[in-house]
């Protein structure tokens, strides 16, 4: 099964661990596996495309000069600019800011890819009926509404009570479509109402149903989620990583090493996966 | 058992300006039924009783409380209206389980209050809320199923299989029995290959299936359909109307449906019945109903074509069939066809002196009945082909026109080429989904094109600047009116629209203290029609103007779009009526997979098409050419004088 396909509780307890460990710790080792882990796995998934590649390189480098030019902490000066210290310690506190930044915003692209509307509605489904029922109202909403923006601007255009000429006039053209959408969409909502309420909705208790089972291998695979992120925090523990007012890193001790190593098993968690579903395609297609 | 039973029921709407009711007819009523002292009664004295099993249609015009009657038999859509008489709805043998601790009770409406609940005979009365109550009204929800005629609106979650789990989540039901059913009615449906597809994505044709489908998951003893296929294209809406009529023949589900789509559901029907302001005006079989309204008759244009083409060939050749009064009381049996003066036998003296009886070829209501009916009749010479009419004036000329709506999405316009002249009124048919709506936003400026060019009166459309576009030249009346209106009354609405108004052949000045969403949908198209008329265009684009509406609305917007047409402009109609387009366009095209595939005078379109054309072409065209619409057909055929 591939990674995308697991039940949608694996799936999120594995991206609470990733995202939990490369927010939380500030270690340089670390981060520097989550940025690397994290590229890879987009470029392998397909999951970005050039663009996106190009603004997480933009947030990198801003979030990395920004710190510098803004934070003057530390006791070895680089060089001067403006009479302001550039220091060596916020330089590398800006680089593993940056780091953990994109590192992050990779998974969380990484997340949405994945975790498709009726998976969230799973999710939260399996805690209370009614939350769920409420996001996918409002997910079918948003679409009807966009549908509807749509066609309301046409004809507003079409009578010729739009002008996108000077900017006051389409700011009011705006608002009037705006207010022609909300007073439709209020009106139709009675039909919605309706129409819950004629298949039975507010009789009794509702349930939740879901095309999702839990699988003994998504059981498994969470227990290792598990146990890998908390070997990487107690890596984390026992590795020192302060930058002011001099950097001072204790990275490399055992534990330090081992829970580098978990942390890079669990970021590539979702690449052994796959891989191994590709491989194994490939033997049974050999096979025929 | 009768599954339903209505005894004197009558129905009252509290505020005049209230939901529907007998009211919303008043602007193009004639009709003299509508008391102003009852007028929002939108029902009185209904006797209506519907056996298990039956397929029912339920007629009539806007505002004759079709919608009304079908929303008394869901308890949950009653609205504070004032009931009188009497609706038994009998549960029968449990399906779900938690039915059958509620077996063979009854639910019953009691005059006063809005929704009273009997149980019998242990349990006395319930009210709503109370304890006991609940799993009636639980066990009555999940028995009687309703589908409206909003596709959109009635669709509540974003994916396909969640919409249908959606009605059993509601009742309760377990995950596994939740799946079964789901994959039970999915594969019924043939939905399966749709399951995981967001909900805003289907078609309105497949959407309405959906709906359909949300409903009858829930295993419903009492299907109501309310005009459920308004908004849809013909195909789609023979498609819904085949899998209904399926549903039951093959589950046994009572179907009562209200519709204005005659020509399919004459033939499937067990029965019709026709409301009237209020009033049953007819309830028995199609064949009989269809004998009973008479040509002149004001309900003729509830009848199929077929029926209206026999009545309007029988009655101008009434002579041949007047019947002796004595043999038919004693032959035929049938003394409500005797009432209603339609010749259902024939007696001919034979020379022994013996009467010698002839039933009449039955009343056609298919086309398959029709053609059988005409072939029977004699063809009349009519003068032949008249001239094309001279159209020489491009109004508005697409050439190579391409358009996509995302960069890699495919050609939804492909090379589309298209003339429309001055002065003519322009057709453009064609399935839902095939284009033809973004062809009139190409052509109304409203969409840019990646290749071609769109010219409006000899100046392509970038060369109209400043809003000029907008101005005196084009103007668009768009699918949905709800997406015109701005203001909080009708009046405040239509300011401006004065010197258009005078024009038209209606009067909307009794509507204009109310909001524009509490009129009804027909009124609010008329609405926003001078809206789009304010601006005096030269060239006026309509799409799908005839959607949903009943036959009296019909006739009056055919009557708007001549006059339009005399006084000069240009009409580009976007439809999939076709019967519409045969009554008012000059020419008429084919639209299909992005392009035109066909385009001709109407008469030869209608014609030349063999499945894409009017009913009355299909009936005749195996006889005679030309003979598109009922009126043109019954000129072209006289019955020949004897018995058939």
């Amino acid at each position: 099964m591939r990674f995308e396909q697991l039940n949608p509780f694996t799936v999120a307890v594995y991206y609470l661990c990733v995202l939990g460990i490369i927010m939380f710790s500030m270690n340089p080792l670390l981060l520097c596996i989550a940025l690397l882990t994290s590229v890879l796995s987009a470029v392998i998934g397909g999951t970005a495309d050039k663009k996106a590649h190009l603004f997480s390189l933009a947030v990198f480098l801003i979030a990395a000069v920004l710190n510098p030019l803004f934070v003057h902490k530390g006791m070895t000066p680089l060089f001067f600019l403006n009479d302001n210290p550039i220091t060596l310690e916020a330089t590398v506190y800006g680089l593993c800011a940056a780091g953990m930044l994109t590192a992050a915003l990779y998974r969380l692209r990484d997340l949405s890819k994945v975790m498709t509307s009726d998976r969230v509605l799973y999710l939260f489904g399996r805690f209370s009926p009614q939350i769920a029922l409420l996001l996918s109202m409002a997910i079918r909403y948003t679409a009807l509404l966009r549908v509807r923006w749509r066609k309301i601007s046409d004809s507003q255009r079409a009578l010729g009570l739009f002008d996108d000429g000077n900017l006051i006039d389409a700011v009011r053209g705006r608002a009037r479509v705006l207010s022609i959408l909300i007073t439709w969409t209020l009106e139709n909502g009675i039909v919605t109402a309706e129409s819950m309420e004629s298949r039975g909705y507010g009789t009794g208790r509702r349930t939740s149903y879901a095309v999702y089972r839990v699988h003994k291998y998504d059981a498994v695979l969470m227990i290792v989620c598990i146990l890998l992120t908390a070997l990487s925090a107690v890596g984390i523990y026992f590795s020192k990583a302060e930058f002011y007012p001099v950097l001072s890193m204790n990275l490399l001790n055992p534990w330090g090493i081992a829970g580098a190593a978990a942390f890079t098993v669990l970021s590539v968690l979702p690449l052994i996966i796959n891989g191994k579903e590709a491989i194994r395609w490939r033997w049974l297609l050999s096979k025929i | 058992m009768a599954l339903v039973t209505v005894k004197n029921l009558s129905y009252t709407y509290p505020d005049p300006n209230g939901r529907g009711g007998a009211c919303s007819s008043r602007i193009v009523s004639d009709k003299d039924g509508v008391h102003s002292d009852d007028r929002h009664r939108a029902l009185s004295d209904i006797n209506l009783s519907i056996e298990c099993g039956e397929f029912i249609t339920l007629m009539g015009a806007t505002g004759s409380g079709k919608s009304t009657l079908l929303r008394l038999f869901k308890p949950e859509l009653r609205q504070n209206g004032e009931l009188e008489g009497e609706i038994l709805l009998s549960v029968g043998k449990a399906t779900l389980s938690h039915r059958t601790s509620v077996s063979g009770d009854s639910l019953l409406a009691g005059s006063g209050s809005p929704l009273v609940l009997r149980t019998f005979p242990q349990r006395g009365y319930l009210r709503k809320g109370s304890l006991g109550a609940v799993d009636i009204t639980e066990a009555v929800s999940s028995m009687v199923g309703y589908v409206a005629q909003d596709l959109e609106e009635q669709i509540v979650t974003d994916k396909v299989w969640h919409e249908l789990a959606f009605t059993l989540e509601n009742l309760g039901m377990r995950r596994q029995d939740i799946a079964r059913r789901v994959a039970e009615i999915a594969s019924y449906f043939g939905i399966d290959r749709w399951m995981e597809r967001d909900t805003a994505t289907l078609s309105g044709g497949e959407k309405q299936l959906l709906n359909l489908a949300a409903v009858m998951i829930a295993d419903p003893e009492l299907l109501l359909l309310d005009e459920p296929t308004a908004q849809l294209d013909p195909i789609a809406a023979t498609r819904l109307i085949e899998t209904v009529y399926r549903l039951n023949r093959e589950t046994g589900v009572t179907v009562l449906l209200c519709e204005h789509r005659c020509e399919e559901l004459f033939p499937l029907s067990d029965r019709i019945v026709i409301l009237d302001g209020g009033r049953v005006a007819f309830d028995d079989t199609p064949r009989k109903v269809a004998q009973m309204i008479g040509r002149d008759s004001d309900y003729s244009a509830f009848l199929p074509t077929a029926a209206r083409l026999f009545h309007l060939v029988t009655r101008s050749a009434q002579i041949n069939y007047a019947i002796p009064q004595s043999p038919l009381t004693h032959v035929s049996g049938d003394s409500l066809l005797a009432g209603s003066g339609s010749p259902s036998v024939t007696a001919r003296r034979l020379p022994n002196g013996e009467h010698l009886y002839q039933r009449e070829p039955e009343i056609p209501l298919s086309v398959r009945e029709g053609q059988r009916f005409v072939g029977s009749l004699q063809i009349k010479e009519t003068a032949s082909d008249h001239a094309d009419p001279p159209l020489t004036e491009e109004a508005l000329t697409l050439k190579n026109i391409r358009f996509r709506y995302e960069r890699r999405g495919a050609d939804i316009l492909r090379d589309l080429d298209l003339t429309v002249y001055r002065g003519e009124v322009f057709a453009l048919l064609g399935a839902n989904g095939a284009g033809k709506s973004t062809a009139a936003a190409v052509a109304a400026g409203l969409r840019k094109p990646y290749a071609g060019t769109v010219k409006l009166f000899g100046k392509s459309l970038k060369d109209y600047k400043n809003g000029t576009l907008y101005k005196e030249n084009l103007s668009l009346l768009p699918q949905d009116a709800e997406s015109v209106f701005l203001c909080e009354t009708v009046g405040e609405e239509l300011k401006g629209c004065d010197t258009v108004m005078q024009n038209l052949p209606f009067d909307l000045s009794p509507l204009y203290d109310r909001h524009p969403y509490d009129i009804s949908g027909g009124e609010r198209q008329l609405v926003a029609l001078c809206k789009a008329l304010s601006t005096k265009p030269r060239l006026l684009i309509m799409d799908e103007p005839s959607k949903g509406l009943d036959a009296n609305r019909k006739a009056l917007l055919l009557e708007v779009i001549r006059r339009l047409q005399h006084d000069g402009v240009t009409i580009l109609l976007i439809t999939h009526d076709v019967e519409f387009a045969a009554l008012c366009a000059d020419r008429c095209a084919l639209f299909a997979q992005g392009r035109i595939a066909a385009v001709d005078r109407t008469d030869r379109f209608m014609t030349d098409n063999r499945f894409y054309t009017t009913a009355a072409s299909r009936i005749t065209r195996r006889f005679v050419d030309g003979a598109y619409t009922v009126a043109l057909a019954a000129e072209r055929f006289s019955t020949d004088g004897g018995a058939v």
